[in-house]
């Protein structure tokens, strides 16, 4: 989860408690009332939740849904052919979690032994740089 | 038409920190310490002997060419047929050619099932002896108590479940006794462990279950099965395959898919 | 040509699958958790409590398309193949496994902290 995902719950967690609480207390006071009103008048009916109650929680639910959604991690393309791509262009970024590190089931590019095979070396890029390195170790 | 009145039940509120709270948290910790236990009382993988290995992994080739066949061009595939066949046939890979044909010995007197017996005993174990600890322990305690109210109507049937020892006969089936809510905690608390000790985790009997039923790969391999006849089922597989490449028609399929 | 046949043409990455499902698994199991906190707090009873679950479910899996979905498949092209719009293609291999799988996951968890929160509520 980046910060900014978890500053978001956290928030709408501290909004759901507090409309809990609320409605809590609002009931609790409901019964008293009820308890003490039926020795006066008549029954009073089951009083429903205020609004404000109601709307803070429903608030409170998007927000925390919010960023709980953020906080999932990053998905997978499911064709090889758009997941071999992605590896190609992006390497171990690809697999980096939200936290910025890089995934543990991330095992390196499985296509890398394709380009070691004996027939896709470029022998004379080879024998380039081994000629090259010959005459530098000369010259000194 | 008149209304039946709601019920209320007057309850003390202590009722929700001495029996609420402690079931709750007891579940939660028999999970969490059942997960812990799985994890330690697993048994590290048999090391088996290299003819066993070869045994197992040639078969495992077989199946991995049958599987794959359409990478393969048509001489590679029928060369790798015809020798994994003929080796099949002959017994090359068994681990004991000179046993082909008799029957395979009884499961119960091998030394070495009765490991994978035991283990799968010891998860039994672990699953069943919390259970009914906590069972006998809420039924000792906590028996006869209302505590809570369902949000959602439930049929009479549900009754007896709900409120064992609880003997009312006019009361809701929606009010619930402790033992209610302890099934409910085993339902109900995937979610929770999910979040406190990740995905795959082995806290919830529910996910056991599961995977028991789920007929596991290392069957294959079990005591009791004859490997010379599972090789001569491949070899029979690996020829009815009629062999055809994904690469046919490749240049047609690259020339639909460019767009002009 | 066989359904067979055009999977190994374009194979499917079984790793990906299983993560990308287990993501939207974890997501919908701790979310329906917090949709019965809420439905406690707000005493709903019987019907109007199971439609806020599922109401709730089917924002949730909206959120997830519009934030973690919808960006990658609608640049790169691929998700607009078939279903327009709402296509998971690019992700998840089912249309109906992205919309509906964590409803019955979720039910247990749900149930549990409504009930829970509802006695708490309405004490």
């Amino acid at each position: 989860m980046t910060w900014i995902s978890k500053a978001i719950t956290l928030f709408g967690a501290v909004l759901l408690g507090h409309a809990c609480y609320s409605a809590q207390e609002h009931s609790a006071l409901q019964s008293f009332k009820a308890a003490t009103a039926t020795l006066t008048s008549s029954s009073l009916a089951v009083a429903s939740l205020p609004v404000d109650i109601a709307i803070e929680t429903v608030i409170a639910i998007i927000v925390i849904l919010f960023g709980l959604v953020l906080g999932t991690r990053p998905l997978r393309p499911i064709q090889w052919r758009v997941w071999a791509g992605k590896i190609e262009r992006e390497g171990e970024e690809g697999f980096m979690d939200n936290d910025g590190e890089v995934n543990k089931d991330f095992v390196g590019n499985p296509f890398k032994f394709l380009e070691t095979r004996p027939g896709f070396v470029d022998i004379r890029k080879q024998r380039k740089e081994f000629a090259s390195w010959v005459k530098t170790s000369s010259a000194q | 038409m008149a209304q039946v009145p709601v019920q209320t039940i007057h309850r003390d509120p202590q009722l929700f920190y001495w029996i609420l709270l402690p079931i709750t948290a007891v579940m939660i910790l028999t999970g969490v310490l059942r997960h812990y236990a799985t994890v330690l009382m697993a048994s590290a993988p048999k090391k088996l002997d290299q003819k066993t290995t070869r045994e197992q992994r040639a078969l495992l080739r077989g199946i991995n060419v049958r599987g794959n066949f359409h990478t393969l061009a048509k001489p590679s595939f029928d060369v790798r047929r015809d020798a994994l066949t003929t080796a099949y046939e002959s017994g090359a890979y068994l681990k004991s050619p000179e046993n082909r044909g008799q029957a395979p010995p009884n499961p119960l007197s091998d030394p070495s099932s009765m490991e994978g017996m035991m283990g799968m005993m010891k998860n039994q174990m672990a699953m069943i002896i919390p259970n009914t600890l906590i069972m006998s322990w809420i039924n000792a305690f906590f028996s006869g108590y209302v505590i809570m109210k369902l949000p959602f109507p439930l049929t009479i049937k549900f009754k007896s479940m709900l409120q064992a020892g609880v003997a009312t006969k006019d009361m809701d089936p929606r009010w619930m006794s402790s033992i209610s809510w302890y099934f409910l905690c085993i339902f109900g608390l995937q979610s929770v462990f999910n979040f406190l000790l990740g995905s795959d985790n082995a806290a919830s009997q529910m996910a056991q279950q599961m995977g028991g039923m789920a007929p596991n790969a290392g069957q294959m391999f079990g005591p009791g099965v004859d490997p010379d006849k599972q090789f001569l089922a491949e070899a029979e597989n690996l020829a009815v395959i009629e062999h055809y490449s994904v690469l046919d028609g490749v240049e047609q399929r690259l020339l639909e898919g460019i767009k002009v | 040509m066989s359904v067979e046949r055009e999977f190994q043409i374009a194979p499917i990455v079984q790793e990906a699958v299983v993560h990308n499902s287990r993501t939207l698994l974890n997501l919908q199991s701790l979310t329906a958790s917090l949709f019965g906190v809420g439905a406690g707090i707000l005493g709903l009873e019987s019907y109007s409590g199971f439609l806020f679950y599922l109401v709730c479910s089917l924002l949730t899996a909206m959120l997830f398309y519009v934030v973690r979905v919808a960006p990658t498949s609608l640049a790169s092209g691929t998700g607009t193949g078939g279903g327009g719009a709402f296509d998971t293609s690019r992700y998840f291999r089912s249309q109906v496994e992205f919309w509906t799988g964590g409803l019955m996951n979720g039910l247990a968890g749900f149930i549990l902290t409504w009930t829970l929160f509802y006695g708490l509520v309405r004490a």
